[in-house]
């Protein structure tokens, strides 16, 4: 790092009439030998008390040849021939673009003067960082590293444009494979956890795992360099890894091995199950159908479905009563409506819908709980998110990387809309969630049909930052997202980028030097846009303080599927150590597995001291089940019947 | 949706000596006649489920007109209201302490419709009611099954029938009166988790939670119906029995729906006998039988006498007695003794008493009918006394 005495000049502002030195972009030379280069800040002071802070974002070589021909001459045309008799007089000439002016008014054209290496201060009045670092109650949010010319500083993001009110959101782009996106957001989701200040609110986050093993492992600690910890150490955040960490999954198919890599044993204690009814899924049933198969007759019956008839007393025509709170109940009530229309045998018609239609929306919605078996269940059963209890600074990772997609977009879509609603009711629990997203570009695709997933986060896109509600979502390309998405992120983001992303129309306001620098950009490099930086910063960050997701498989194989006894006590046990395995065995025979579910799931969400005794009880005994035909009217007759009491 | 709630009919009960003009307990014609005449009012409400939650027997080897009243009872249920479920669930009295003795109550499932639970606990899902039942007989209860899973398919209504005695439900006299039932902590059976909860054991019509009732039996049949007063006029239907129509709608509405009994239990107001001598107690009591509106014929009545002395009931009018028993079904004229009075000595003995005082002293104390009077004869046992000292010095 250069301290302010070690301050040095570096070069001098040129300007010609070809190319003068404007109020926003100036050219400057430095020697040949120089440190500077893409990205670096310079600080130009003038005589008259100036200041200009600018980022250097092109650079050019030349020499005081006339034309390549001259060179070609003197070398006698051979390029392993005879060295020049003379050295040619060469220049580096830099292009910069201005960050800030001192004094802000009036804005004027940059003075020729002498051009200098920031200091990390200068990094700080360059990036107007000095507003909301350097205040009273800060809220900075270190985001990475900025280095150049051998000294390197920290960059900070402002948390009322990072987290809201005043802008929001942040998108991350970058080739994929790199692991930079989602290790960028795991380090920093650390510094905001670390550093958001109190006086701001409390805030969660809720992450959406959609692949592999990325968010699997965020409670336990990863490796670190010596490199990175000197990192933390400049931006002064804890290299550890997250405190409150809250894991679900859904089931698999087979309702009680667990669908996630997290499955090791000594960690599938910590994952709750992610399990749903049909009032969950019924409010969102357009994100499971297909707009294309769904027309406006099916969609009202369904609306007719959701307003009347699910939870309520809903007396059908044929004197049946039904309140339908699960798939199964829905499948009675279809059934009802089938043979009820089908005895009456004259109208293809019930309540001004037609049979068809009612087929059709039956095959559809039961459907769901085949397509999305683990997260949805017949019989009503529910495990959810602890909405309204939520805690400060705890991640909420739902892993749905095993879904299908369909099933994926549900939970996506349901757990967001719930947490718009209660964060528009203020009783979540806190006052910020950070929902981080990858995969930006399946769930908010800049083409396409007009998903309810992509309705819904344009609407957080635009209103969330009124709310607490804030997106980071990420993608490869940032080209194939939708604009107003990305648009709306207030801080962007950028890894090392495709060359043909790259050449899209969203990139031309950076210089091809830059976007040469972002095609080449080593890991753990970024480039920042933030509403504060008047142009793209480059910064390095260090390795998340958390086990990434590779390793972790690594360290904590997933565990094989067993069987549903077996996975019974792997559940119970993890709850309790001290529990014998035969003894819940022993309690379980007998039962019914849609039973055992249940009670297991009610276990593992009251954690009771005695976990047995609990278990035990939820289960209750075993109940057998003997499904009754309507009674017949018949009783044989009798040739006598004798009053044995009359009088 | 509409259900009906009995329990407790306790067919076969008997009780008393008293006969019909056939031979058979009066008590037992008469809870067959109860029986009989809740099926009249269920035929008119037309519930679309019937729920016997235990005992419909009194025993566990009814006797034959017992079971055959049962069997045409519910054989007119079955084609009066064909459509109607019928569920009978067993209770302690016809439980059968060994499984080789089997239960009579499987009979009636030939009726076709009748849906009988008798040992382990069962769902019984009605689709075309959109219903869950789940019964839990006495059996379970007793085998320590108390917890009760929660049926899986949730049905539109979910109902628990079980007959026991709710913990803390019952007073202490009630509960030593239902004697023999098994005691259900009300935990177990999760009683929020139901539409509605049928109880059967306990013998008075009351409320154990809003939705979680006892629907009484339809007649007396316990040892000690005038506990039953008791608690009856607690719930404010002192001399009432029936069953329970329920309707399962939004809001759940149970009406208590009396059935006629064949005859009044007439609890007559105690007397005090303290100071009363026979043909005091004699005259009271007349008084009070006279009292009975339409007088004691063929009721079940009691006369509870406070502190009244053997001697003093010895000397009572028998014969008045025995009119009363003869005219009621039942007369219990149940005179209670004044508490002994037991006197402890403290500190050294003092002189001893002669005979003579010894005689005086018990005399003055003795209860003496109100024809005697006591100076007298206290005087007159001196002069015997001093006669018998003489004669006994002379010699």
């Amino acid at each position: 790092m250069i301290r302010f005495e070690d301050r040095r000049l570096i070069g001098r502002v040129v300007a010609t009439e070809a190319m003068p030195a404007g109020p926003h972009q100036f050219q400057f030379w430095t020697a040949t030998d120089t440190t500077i280069g893409i990205g670096a800040i310079v600080r130009v002071d003038d005589e008259r008390g100036r200041t200009v802070y600018a980022v250097v974002i092109d650079g050019k070589a030349y020499s005081d040849l006339a034309t390549p021909l001259h060179d070609v001459v003197a070398a006698e045309g051979d390029p392993a021939g005879t060295a020049a008799p003379t050295r040619r007089t060469e220049v580096r000439l830099w292009t910069a673009a201005v960050l800030r002016q001192q004094p802000e008014e009036p804005v004027q054209p940059v003075s020729l003067a002498g051009v200098m290496l920031a200091t990390r201060e200068d990094v700080e009045i360059a990036l107007r960082m000095d507003a909301y670092v350097r205040a009273n109650r800060s809220s900075g949010l270190p985001i990475g590293l900025y280095t150049g010319g051998g000294m390197s500083a920290p960059v900070y993001l402002d948390s009322d444009f990072l987290l809201g009110p005043e802008s929001a959101h942040l998108n991350i782009s970058g080739v994929s494979g790199l692991a930079t996106k989602t290790s960028a957001v795991e380090f920093f989701l650390t510094s905001i956890f670390q550093k958001f200040p109190a006086h701001k609110g409390t805030i969660a986050a809720v992450c959406v795992n959609v692949k592999g093993p990325d968010l699997c492992f965020l409670d336990q600690p990863g490796e670190l360099t010596a490199a990175d910890l000197e990192m933390y150490t400049q931006l002064e955040v804890e290299p550890r890894p997250f405190e409150s960490v809250h894991y679900y999954a859904p089931f698999k198919a087979d309702g009680v091995n667990l669908n996630t890599l997290r499955s090791h044993p000594d960690l599938i204690e910590t994952v709750e199950p992610l399990v749903w009814g049909l009032r969950e899924v019924l409010d969102y049933h357009e994100v499971l159908l297909s707009r294309d198969d769904i027309d406006a007759k099916s969609d009202a019956f369904i609306d007719f479905l959701a307003d009347r008839v699910v939870e309520k007393e809903f007396s059908d025509e044929w004197g049946t009563t039904h309140r339908v709170r699960t798939f199964s109940d829905l499948e009675r009530l279809f059934r009802s409506i089938f043979e009820g229309l089908e005895a009456q045998g004259r109208s293809d018609m019930w309540r001004t819908h037609h049979v068809a239609t009612i087929r059709k929306v039956r095959n559809r919605l039961l459907n769901i709980s085949t397509r999305c078996k683990g997260l949805v269940t017949d019989d009503g059963t529910v495990s959810d998110l602890p909405f309204g209890e939520f805690e400060d600074r705890a991640v909420y990772v739902l892993d749905v990387a095993g879904m299908d997609q369909l099933a994926q977009d549900l939970v996506f879509t349901r757990v967001v809309s719930q947490l718009r609603e209660q964060l528009e009711r203020r009783d979540l629990g806190v006052d910020h969630v950070v929902v981080f997203v990858d995969e930006l570009n399946k769930y908010a695709p800049g083409d396409g049909p007009d998903t309810y997933v992509r309705k819904m986060l344009l609407d957080i896109s635009e209103r969330g930052r009124y709310l607490g509600l804030v997106l980071f979502g990420a993608q490869q390309f940032r080209s194939q997202v939708h604009r107003r998405v990305v648009g709306n992120a207030g801080t962007t983001i950028y890894g090392r980028m495709d060359l043909d992303e790259l050449a899209t129309p969203g990139y031309q306001v950076l210089s091809p030097a830059t976007k040469i620098k972002l095609a080449t950009l080593p890991k753990g490099e970024l480039m920042v846009r933030h509403p504060h930086f008047t142009q793209p910063v480059f910064v390095a960050f260090p390795r998340p303080p958390v086990l990434a997701g590779p390793a972790g498989i690594q360290r904590f194989p997933p565990a094989k599927d067993v069987a549903f006894e077996e996975a019974v006590v792997a559940h119970l046990t993890a709850l309790d150590g001290r529990i014998i395995p035969g003894k819940v065995k022993e309690i379980i025979v007998g039962h019914r597995s849609d039973d055992i579910r249940r009670a297991l799931l009610a276990t593992k969400r009251a954690r009771p001291d005695d976990v047995v005794a609990f278990f035990r009880a939820s289960l209750g005994s075993p109940v057998s089940r003997e499904r009754v035909e309507r009674a017949s009217g018949s009783v044989a007759k009798l040739k006598s019947v004798e009053d044995p009491y009359a009088p | 949706m509409k259900l009906a709630h009995l329990a407790d009919l306790h067919l076969g009960f008997r009780q008393y000596y008293r006969l019909t003009p056939n031979g058979v307990n009066q008590r037992e014609a008469d809870v067959a006649q109860a029986f009989g005449r809740a099926i009249d009012d269920l035929v008119q409400v037309e519930p679309d489920l019937i729920l016997l939650a235990g005992d419909l027997f009194h025993s566990v080897r009814p006797t034959n007109a017992a079971i055959l009243h049962a069997f045409n009872q519910l054989r007119r249920l079955r084609v009066e209201l064909p459509g109607a479920e019928i569920i009978i669930v067993a209770g302690n009295h016809d439980t059968p302490r060994s499984v080789e003795t089997g239960s009579i109550l499987r009979l009636f499932e030939a009726l076709g419709g009748i849906h009988v639970v008798a040992t382990a606990i069962t769902e019984l899902v009605f689709d075309h009611l959109d219903l869950s039942v789940v019964c839990v007989p006495h059996a379970a209860l007793m085998a320590g099954q108390s917890g009760i899973s929660l049926p899986g398919l949730n049905r539109c209504k979910r109902i628990l029938v079980t007959h026991g005695e709710i913990a803390g439900a019952l007073s202490r006299e009630s509960s030593n009166l239902e004697y023999g039932g098994a005691l259900v902590e009300p935990g177990d059976l999760q009683v929020d988790s139901w539409d509605y909860v049928a109880l059967g054991h306990y013998h008075v019509a009351s409320k154990v939670a809003t939705n979680a009732w006892y629907c009484g039996a339809l007649e007396y049949v316990s040892t000690n119906p005038w506990g039953e007063l008791l608690d009856e006029a607690r719930e404010g239907r002192r001399g009432r029995k029936g069953w329970l129509l329920v309707q399962l709608e939004e809001e759940l509405q149970v009406e208590f729906r009396p059935v006629p009994l064949a005859r009044n239990l007439v609890d007559l107001e105690p007397i005090q006998g303290d100071g009363l001598g026979a043909a005091d107690l004699d005259r009271v009591i007349a008084e009070r039988v006279a009292s009975v509106p339409d007088g004691i014929a063929d009721n079940i009545v009691r006369q509870v006498v406070f502190d009244v002395p053997r001697p003093i009931a010895r000397d009572m009018d028998q014969q008045q007695i025995r009119e009363f028993k003869a005219k009621a079904l039942h007369y219990n004229l149940d005179i209670r003794r004044p508490p002994t009075e037991r006197t402890v000595g403290i500190g050294a003995p003092g002189r001893r008493q002669t005979l003579s005082e010894l005689v005086s002293d018990y005399l003055s104390r003795r209860v003496l009918t109100a024809e005697v009077d006591r100076k007298e004869l206290m005087s007159l046992a001196a002069e015997y006394m001093n006669e018998v000292e003489q004669d006994l010095l002379e010699e």
